[in-house]
């Protein structure tokens, strides 16, 4: 089980990693998130919204609403450039921290 | 997949959560629509796995975690429209050209929507000029409300303001404390002399007090003091303005003069100004003589007025007097059957049913108006279904559910208006026309019919009314159409059914209001109608009448001046024949209780009641009166000679069943009569009389020269005789008494057609208050049909592509407008019988249950709301199918 205060720190991560390879809308975040860590970490609406919003008021993602045929209109996020970089930099300090704490506790990957 | 429920409105728990944070409207419909469409989905995906009600149970939970609030607080892009904002005078004046911008855009809606709520507006404010000037403003003197009259009621008898009797008036001006001024009067007619000729004019006889009463200051001299009332005081006169100008062609110097009235001289002391008034058309003020050995219930009855003094109120004054009555009652033989009841002037002094006509009229215009508002709600409803799209976008744009509220409103004020521009100017017309009408006679001193500045008072708060009434519901409708489904509904099908039901029901409205209104102008047509056609049974035509008053002297003088008038009447060039006698057949005849020689009676209220009437033998000829049966009056019949009558037909039939009346004898007057026994001689058919209830009374005439006294004549000619003849018989008149006034003078048919003016007038206003509704309610009914059936082209289309004929479409369309028209027709059917009994006052030979009307009243309206469905309906046959199919 996570914490929460680990989960918070990680979400924003995984949100940006998961926008990474293509536009996705708030459900479809939430609902992968849950599947890909089976469970372990999971969002709802009014945990995952407030964490969209801030991304996109520091610019790191935009939201737009988008119209596909047969399909209702969604409001879609994307990564902007800033994003990514800021993806980049998360990225290498996770890379640093859990290697930092695999020298600590002596935990290997699997 | 377990069944469940999708009906879980996402949309709205959304909404309910986030209306707390007050948020930028558009900011709201993002998120909105951005959360209800993740739970919506996620609640799918749940509901299949836990079942429909935990999902919905955890599903809401979320929803109401706190953390949600930093979304929301996030999403916070712009400011919350302000209500300071909103209502700036500069956003006001935006939405003011923006509604003109948009209603010049559609002249029709426009131009009908101004001209049904100027009608309404206009007929209200004729109506309520027509009541402000004669119910409401009041008496023409300073703070009128304060000004009242004690009434003696008695209703025992059913009697309203018999008079106070002087000994009562007296003890009450020594005692009361209620008013600060204090008078009694009562009026009569008097004879003046002097000048060119003698003419007879209205006088009152006042006490001081009725001058403190008023707050009035004279042109020129004084008014009355208390000295003025004593017994031995000079005889002093007070002059109107219009007979100083015409008599004493406007000399200051006539204070002092001697004038002469009914025979009597009286030094004047004051003229009053042109505006004074009072008692109605009094024209010479004479003092009233105080006698303060009148015991209470002796004396002359008087009307009593008093000012109410400052911190006293009507209940209080009526408690005194009551308390004063008391000790009154203690001081006579026995105590008094009336009661003193302190009222204002003007209500005290109208007939009730005045009240009950004149705002039953109101009642009916505001019903017009009503119908007005109805119409342009229908329009504006049409309207703003037609900019719905419009309304979303400016929604989806920012633009608050208060402001989309106002715009409506600030087109229909801009409506309102016009309309009351355009109604002030019809009401201004409307009431010179009712001023015109309006008979002389019954006006009263105080009334002031015109647009007074409180009128005008009027024109905005019905202006306002309009606004309301006609804008709200539109706006209503504005501020529900759901914006995101608007922007996506393209043809606007949902709310336009919507809109369609609340027309219709307005409709039905307007239908029952004409129907109620239409009622009320078929009994009054109707009523006029009959009065139009009543045959008089006595010739009316070229006969000329006027009245005489012989001067003060003994009887046998009077007599043989009357007697010499009747003898020389018949030597004026042109005149064929001539009458002399105490009224005239149809308007001014007696009433008078009677009894039947041989017959008994338990009470005076068992006594018969009949029409009286004495004449000279000229009456047969002058009127065309034939003799059914026994004689008429002759020459014969004079003082010394055995008393006769002659009876009309109704009496016969009503006292006699039918059998021979000739030879009984009856007497006039009730069980203290000391009248002479009279013996029926003939039989005359039944005269018409100019009442509302009983045109065909009975009658009694009798011999005019047996009547023991004579002091005021009327008199008749006929032959080539119209108003010209008035010179020649005054000229007749003056050589043979130059002090005796001729006046009155009128033609018999003028003199018929006065007592039934309220009748013509409000019956023609009526049927203008009828028409218009009648014609608003179906331009309404119309708009609607025609509405329902262009929404249905596509339907109609299809329908006709598969092989429904004409006949189908049009009983189709018309089967929507039958049931609004059946139930309107029946609620406004039942209205107007209740209003009818509400003018039944002014009915003329009409039961208000006569059902010839309701059967004209719905088959006018049936007729008209019938064509209003069908040319909808045949619009919509001739509909291409193809065009229709295609259409969206």
């Amino acid at each position: 089980m996570l914490t929460d205060e680990l989960k918070k720190g990680s979400a924003e991560f995984l949100i940006l990693s998961l926008l990474e390879a293509e536009p996705r809308h708030g459900y479809e975040l939430q609902k992968l998130i849950e599947s890909r860590s089976k469970g372990v970490i999971s969002f709802h609406v009014a945990s995952l919204y407030p964490l969209l919003y801030r991304l996109e008021d520091r610019g790191w993602i935009v939201g737009r609403w988008v119209e596909k045929a047969g399909e209702r209109r969604r409001r879609f996020y994307r990564l902007t450039a800033s994003g990514k970089d800021a993806l980049e930099a998360q990225r290498d300090s996770w890379r640093e921290f859990v290697a930092a704490i695999n020298r600590v506790s002596g935990v290997r990957y699997a | 997949m377990p069944d469940h429920p999708l009906t879980y409105d996402w949309r709205a728990m959304v909404r309910d959560r986030l209306r707390a944070a007050k948020l930028h409207p558009q900011d709201e419909a993002e998120l909105v629509e951005e959360m209800a469409q993740h739970l919506e989905e996620q609640f799918r995906d749940l509901a299949a796995s836990v079942g429909a009600e935990a999902a919905h149970e955890r599903l809401a939970a979320q929803l109401r975690d706190q953390s949600l609030d930093e979304a929301v607080a996030r999403r916070r892009r712009r400011a919350a429209p302000s209500r300071a904002r909103a209502w700036s005078s500069a956003s006001i004046w935006r939405d003011v050209r923006y509604g003109f911008r948009s209603l010049r855009r559609s002249p029709g809606v426009l131009a009908a929507g101004t001209a049904a709520l100027a009608l309404g507006i206009g007929l209200t404010t004729m109506m309520f000029s027509v009541v402000y000037g004669t119910l409401i403003k009041g008496l023409p003197f300073d703070d009128p409300s304060r000004i009242a009259y004690v009434a003696y009621t008695d209703p025992q008898h059913g009697m309203f303001d018999g008079g106070a009797p002087q000994g009562d008036f007296q003890r009450f001006a020594a005692r009361q404390r209620s008013f600060v001024g204090f008078g009694g009067l009562y009026g009569g007619t008097a004879t003046i002399t002097g000048g060119d000729r003698p003419d007879r004019i209205a006088i009152a006889r006042m006490t001081a007090g009725v001058f403190d009463v008023l707050e009035v200051r004279p042109m020129l001299g004084r008014v009355f003091v208390p000295s003025d009332n004593q017994p031995d005081a000079a005889p002093a006169a007070i002059l109107g303005y219009a007979i100083w100008r015409d008599r004493y062609a406007s000399d200051s110097s006539v204070i002092g003069r001697a004038i002469r009235v009914s025979g009597k001289s009286y030094t004047v002391i004051g003229v009053m100004s042109e505006k004074f008034q009072f008692p109605d058309l009094a024209q010479i003020w004479l003092p009233l003589q105080l006698n303060p050995s009148l015991v209470p219930s002796k004396g002359q009855p008087l009307n009593i007025v008093g000012r109410l003094r400052p911190g006293v109120d009507y209940a209080s004054a009526n408690a005194e007097f009551r308390g004063l009555m008391k000790q009154l009652d203690a001081e006579r033989a026995k105590p008094a059957t009336e009661r003193p009841v302190v009222l204002p002037y003007v209500r005290a002094t109208l007939p009730k049913r005045v009240y009950t006509l004149l705002y039953s009229m109101l009642a009916a215009v505001m019903l017009v108006l009503l119908v007005a508002c109805a119409n342009v709600t229908n329009l504006l409803l049409d309207r703003t279904l037609g900019r719905s799209r419009e309304i979303g976008i400016r929604t989806a744009l920012g633009a608050s559910r208060l402001s989309v509220v106002r715009q409506s409103l600030v087109e229909s004020a801009i409506l309102a208006a016009l309309a009351a521009i355009v109604g002030t100017v019809l009401a201004y017309v409307g009431v010179i026309l009712f001023n015109g009408a309006f008979g002389e006679s019954e006006r009263r001193f105080w009334m002031d019919i015109r647009l007074h500045p409180a009128v005008l008072m009027f024109v905005v708060a019905m202006a306002v009314l309009a606004t309301l009434v006609s804008g709200l519901l539109p706006a209503i409708q504005a501020a529900r159409l759901d914006v995101s489904s608007i922007l996506k509904d393209e043809s606007h099908s949902a709310s336009g059914l919507r809109v369609g039901r609340m027309s219709r029901l307005i409709v039905g409205f307007e239908l029952a209001l004409s129907s109620a209104l239409l009622v009320g102008a078929g009994f009054l047509t109707k009523s006029i109608v009959k009065l139009r056609s009543v045959d008089p049974r006595f010739v009316t035509a070229s006969v000329f009448t006027a009245r005489l008053t012989a001067s003060p002297a003994d009887s046998l003088k009077q007599r043989a001046f009357f007697e010499s008038v009747e003898r020389e009447l018949g030597t004026v060039p042109g005149v064929d024949a001539s009458y002399l006698g105490n009224g005239l057949p149809g308007s001014r005849m007696s009433a008078d209780r009677f009894q039947i020689e041989g017959r008994t009676y338990k009470g005076d209220r068992d006594y018969g009641r009949t029409r009286t009437l004495a004449v000279t033998p000229g009456f047969f000829a002058t009127f065309g009166v034939p003799v059914l049966k026994g004689r008429g009056i002759t020459a014969d019949d004079r003082q010394g000679a055995p008393p006769v009558a002659v009876v009309n037909e109704a009496f016969v039939r009503e006292n006699f069943r039918g059998a021979d009346p000739i030879g009984h004898r009856l007497r006039l007057g009730d069980s203290d009569s000391k009248a002479d026994w009279v013996t029926i001689v003939g039989v005359i058919p039944t005269l018409y009389t100019v009442t509302m209830d009983d045109p065909f009374p009975p009658a009694v005439v009798t011999a005019l020269w047996q009547e023991p006294r004579l002091t005021t004549l009327t008199l008749a000619v006929r032959g080539r005789a119209d108003a010209a003849s008035a010179p020649a018989i005054r000229k007749l008149v003056a050589s043979l008494d130059p002090e005796v006034p001729v006046y009155a003078a009128s033609t018999m048919t003028e003199e018929l057609d006065r007592p039934t003016w309220t009748l013509r007038l409000f019956g023609n206003l009526f049927i203008v208050f009828g028409i218009v509704s009648l014609v608003l309610a179906t331009i309404g009914l119309y708009a609607v049909m025609a509405f329902a059936a262009s929404r249905r082209v596509r339907e109609l289309g299809i329908r006709m592509a598969l092989g429904a004929s004409s006949r189908d479409v049009v009983r189709l369309v018309s089967r929507q407008g039958a049931r609004q028209i059946i139930l309107g027709l029946t609620v406004g059917i039942g209205l107007g019988m209740l209003f009818v009994r509400a003018i039944r006052a002014v009915l003329f030979d009409v039961r208000p249950s006569d059902p010839s009307v309701f059967v004209l009243v719905v088959g006018v309206l049936a007729t008209s709301a019938f064509v209003a469905c069908i040319v909808p309906a045949l619009r919509a046959t001739r509909v291409d199918p193809l065009i229709a199919l295609r259409s969206e």
